[in-house]
């Protein structure tokens, strides 16, 4: 592949001195910087594998910022010991008011310091794809609801971060309606005996606390060893909120009180529908008709006040 | 709604630099091969411009690592590719590859050139002195000596062919692999880098040749423009026959990728990939470069279709590579999204940057000009001793 | 004739160390393993992370924690969460509170069908493509299974930015050094919780050890469903997410 101007091996025998000097130096060049190389590699290079050893303990030396709760309740036993019992004792204490180590160097640094209502909404606002099971609000909506007309009114005017299930803190009466819950959102972490026997667990919400007229009422007539909960089902309305459903269907009435030939007589009295309607009343049998428009006062009286049981 | 773009993927990680950079050297592996064409396969119509070839090569290769030095965050740490070359890494091999490629080079441009430099090493004046020093103050020069020079210089210019080939390949190799990226991630990349390289490198010799033709006013060498043109028309078939197969296989495979990718290319790309490398920095050289090599034409036109192409390929080239370097990063690993880049022109990294880079080697080519002629055979100052 | 021969014995010693040395760092350099040391590694905790995105209530304050624990520059995240909200007519939106104080916005979205968060972070793979395209060996992966960056060799080419399929790396803007999520090493190799560990209200987060089959990360896994983010990257992430829908990328 000679080029064609020159005719085949037409050269003199070549003269390769001149060269050797040049390939001389290239080849120093090469062995003084090999050598270089391997004067510049780190000492600890590839004790652990390909990288450099010590960079291991470099990246362990730094100190830590969030302390976690032990470290708070160093000092702050008082409330670490509340907080730990009630709903937010998942949450460690940084989580809300920053790494501790800033409070340490500096006492004042802490949050949350001024916007509060912020702070709390972070969590509790409503927000598209957060859980349904995890209490959130509207603001506005919830302040229309509790008639507070100033919009800035901070949370923890009513509500404590340390006890959020306790309205009143002092009292440790008045609670907040719970949502459906997992065992978890309360417990989470807790070496707590109580998740294993929930039967011990104590009621943290009755429905007296509210609707104190209708439970006297019920514990009077015939139903009252009935819980309200076996009628009044708590049914989620949507992602955020829940309600208890009344239900005037006579279907309902039947499943613990109509004829079967399972059922047995020893227990609730017993009827056939609508055949029932014309056993008590001489009139055409109007199936429309629901069983409390007779029977309400074995149920319990009903009660003008209304109690919403949205936020 | 493609709309979603992960958080730290706003800010583009490799910018005009990296564009530059296989820019730079595609130029280099295609002026290399040019003057290998000659040397090595002996196409004695490239013989006017093979030397400058080779310089051009040279001199590009000088500067394809100022891009990456600009680019990186620590530019002071920049040998550690070097100490501790971590070879997993498809990055590692560039230290050593680069100086493989560039000892290569040095040496037979060294080779090539030696009877110059002993031409201009006898007298006083700092060009004799510096010329005695770069043939090493080794003054003899007879037949034998220059048979020798003309053996070594076919050898490492047979070597340099797969060099240059793996140096700038290797680049298309460093995207094509990322498994992570969408319009990187193709075999192909390797190989179109490489055509799309040679097209480069023959377009900036043929841009450059008539331009200091011109400004002389020496007589441009027609068997070689012309040979060059038909060379310049048959790689960029090739290149842009793979890019359009690239397209087609990802259009026509309908994989998860093939979404994003043409909101890509109908979106963010539109302009620079479809209308201008494609339509008008692909498609009118093409026809031109036809014209030329299927029709008899007068040799002005000729060299006036080669130029315009030439040119126009340099800039297609150019294109080509903010199309892939650029392109693939706004597209994020979401694949839901897309996210904006153009470097601004006082930014370390900026247009301002790029055009000192780029302009540099004609600087330097101009100063080695100086000293060795590039071009002997019309340079009247070849025939001075 | 001593001292010649303790001159002699010196010069075949320094022979003999500059052979083997010459010998060690190059099949150091070639084959890396060989260096590390031949324990066996299940005597080791092998650290991972899963996340629970059915309990995830998009409160940011992992991020909060993460920037606040280790100084995370501002516009960079070596944690964030998604937010995804499927509308009827099958429309997926996404977002992410990337704002300074990481609240996402309320901006309902009519006729949402199903959204959930989800938090990502490094996946500190266990064939990860950023320790394999790293050129200096600046990233790595230590012995606990933990991806690194060391922060004095990085040459910040950003390749590895390129080659994470999760986008969890950036280039310090400062530092200019690659940087991403450490697991918060410096906490684990303490016995501490990584900062978003513990400062996530609901326990969606779970950090442990896979050598130990009593941990809460084992037994998470061994009970319930999950799956790792894109599978077919083949990079074998170890960070395990617990009931996530097909949607995430």
């Amino acid at each position: 592949m000679r080029s064609p101007s020159e005719p085949p091996e037409s050269g003199p025998p070549p003269d390769y001195r001149h060269a050797y000097p040049v390939f001389l130096i290239m080849g120093g060049l090469l062995v003084v910087a090999l050598a270089v190389r391997a004067w510049l590699v780190p000492e600890t290079f590839g004790e652990f594998g390909y990288y450099r050893g010590a960079a291991l303990d470099e990246a362990k030396v730094r100190t830590s910022r969030y302390l976690g709760r032990q470290a708070c309740a160093e000092c702050h036993d008082d409330v670490a010991a509340l907080h730990a019992k009630d709903a937010h004792g998942s949450v460690e204490c940084e989580t809300c008011h920053g790494p501790g180590s800033a409070h340490v160097e500096d006492a004042e640094n802490v949050l949350p310091r001024a916007d509060r209502q912020q702070d709390c909404l972070v969590c509790h606002r409503r927000l598209d794809a957060r859980p349904g099971s995890f209490p959130q609000i509207d603001r506005d909506e919830h302040f229309r609801l509790v008639g507070v007309t100033n919009a800035a009114t901070a949370c923890v005017r009513c509500h404590s971060g340390h006890e959020p299930l306790f309205m009143n803190k002092d009292l440790r009466t008045a609670r907040l309606h719970p949502l459906i819950h997992a065992c978890g959102d309360c417990h989470l972490g807790r070496q707590d005996q109580t998740l294993k026997q929930p039967a011990g667990h104590p009621q943290i919400f009755q429905c007296s606390y509210c609707h104190a007229d209708v439970s006297a009422s019920a514990a009077k007539a015939e139903h009252h060893a009935i819980a309200c909960t076996t009628c009044h089902l708590f049914i989620k309305e949507n992602a955020f909120s829940g309600r208890i459903v009344r239900d005037t269907d006579p279907r309902f009435c039947l499943l613990c009180h109509g004829q079967a030939d399972f059922r047995s007589q020893d227990g609730p009295p017993l009827i056939t529908w609508p055949g029932h309607l014309a056993d008590v009343s001489e009139e055409t049998p109007d199936p429309t008709r629901a069983c409390v428009d007779c029977h309400q006062d074995q149920i319990h009286d009903l009660f003008e006040k209304e109690v919403s049981h949205g936020l | 709604m493609m709309n979603f773009v992960f958080p730290n993927e706003l800010r583009v990680t490799w910018t005009v630099m990296i564009v530059l950079y296989p820019y730079i050297t595609g130029l280099v592996a295609g002026a290399f091969i040019v003057s290998s064409l000659y040397h090595v396969f002996g196409r004695e119509e490239l013989r006017p411009i093979a030397r400058f070839s080779l310089a051009s090569a040279f001199v590009f290769l000088l500067f394809a690592p100022l891009p990456l030095l600009m680019h990186l965050g620590h530019p002071e740490r920049a040998f550690n590719i070097m100490i501790t070359p971590h070879f997993t890494s498809a990055m590692a091999g560039f230290g050593y590859i680069y100086s493989a490629y560039l000892l290569v080079v040095v040496l037979e441009l060294w080779f090539v050139l030696r009877s110059d430099f002993l031409a201009r090493a006898r007298g006083r004046g700092p060009v004799a002195w510096l010329c005695r020093s770069l043939v090493l103050f080794n003054l003899h020069e007879s037949p034998a000596t220059r048979e020798a020079d003309h053996r070594i210089v076919k050898f490492l210019a047979g070597l340099g062919i797969p060099m240059a080939c793996t140096l700038h390949g290797y680049v298309g190799f460093l995207f094509g692999s990322l498994k992570a990226n969408p319009w990187w991630s193709t075999p192909l990349m390797f190989v179109i880098f490489i055509f799309s390289a040679i097209v480069s490198g023959i377009s900036v010799l043929i841009f450059h040749y008539f331009v200091v033709f011109w400004i002389n006013r020496w007589k441009v060498n027609g068997a070689c423009v012309r040979s060059l043109g038909r060379y310049l028309w048959g790689f960029m078939m090739v290149a842009v026959a793979l890019e359009l197969l690239e397209i087609l296989s990802i259009t026509y495979e309908q994989t998860d990728k093939t979404e994003v990718l043409n909101t890509l290319i109908r979106t963010k790309l539109f302009m620079s990939y479809v209308v201008l490398q494609f339509l008008v920095f692909s498609l009118v050289p093409f026809l031109m470069l036809a014209v030329h090599a299927l029709f008899r034409v007068r040799e002005r036109v000729a060299h006036a279709l080669i130029w315009t192409s030439a040119t126009m390929l340099l800039v297609q080239v150019l294109l080509m590579r903010w199309n892939v370097v650029v392109g693939g990063q706004l597209v994020s690993k979401s694949m839901r999204g897309f996210t904006s880049y153009f470097p601004g022109v006082w930014e370390k990294e900026g247009l301002l940057t790029a055009a000192i880079i780029f302009t540099m080697p004609f600087l330097i080519l101009y100063v080695f000009h100086r000293i060795v002629p590039l071009f002997p055979d019309v340079d009247g100052r070849s025939k001075q001793p | 004739m001593g001292c010649d021969c303790a001159g002699m014995m010196t010069r075949r010693e320094m022979i003999q160390r500059l052979v083997t040395g010459a010998t060690g760092s190059l099949l150091v350099w070639t084959f890396p393993a060989l260096a590390a040391e031949g324990e066996d590694p299940r005597d080791r905790p092998l650290y991972a992370y899963a996340v629970d995105t059915t309990r995830c209530i998009g409160c940011c304050a992992c991020m909060r924690a993460c920037r606040a624990e280790n100084d995370v520059p501002d516009g960079c995240f070596r944690t964030w969460i998604e937010r995804y909200r499927v509308r009827a007519n099958g429309e997926v939106l996404v977002d992410v509170a990337a704002g300074d104080d990481h609240v996402f916005e309320e901006d309902p979205v009519p006729d949402t069908v199903k959204a959930f968060f989800v938090p990502k972070l490094c996946n500190h793979c266990e064939k990860s493509v950023c320790s394999q395209v790293c050129p200096v060996g600046a990233t790595y992966e230590t012995p606990e299974g933990v991806v690194l960056v060391d922060q004095k060799r990085c040459i910040g080419c950003g390749y590895c930015v390129q080659a994470c399929p999760y986008g969890t790396r950036f280039i310090h803007p400062t530092k200019h050094y690659a940087d991403k999520c450490t697991l918060c090493y410096h906490r684990i190799s303490r016995g501490e919780l990584p900062a978003c560990v513990l400062a996530c209200p609901k326990g969606v987060r779970i950090f442990g050890d896979l050598h130990d089959p009593e941990s809460r990360l084992s037994t998470m896994l061994k009970q319930r469903r999950y799956r790792v983010l894109k599978p077919e990257m083949g990079t074998h992430p170890k960070c395990y997410y617990l009931d996530l829908d097909f949607e995430v990328v």
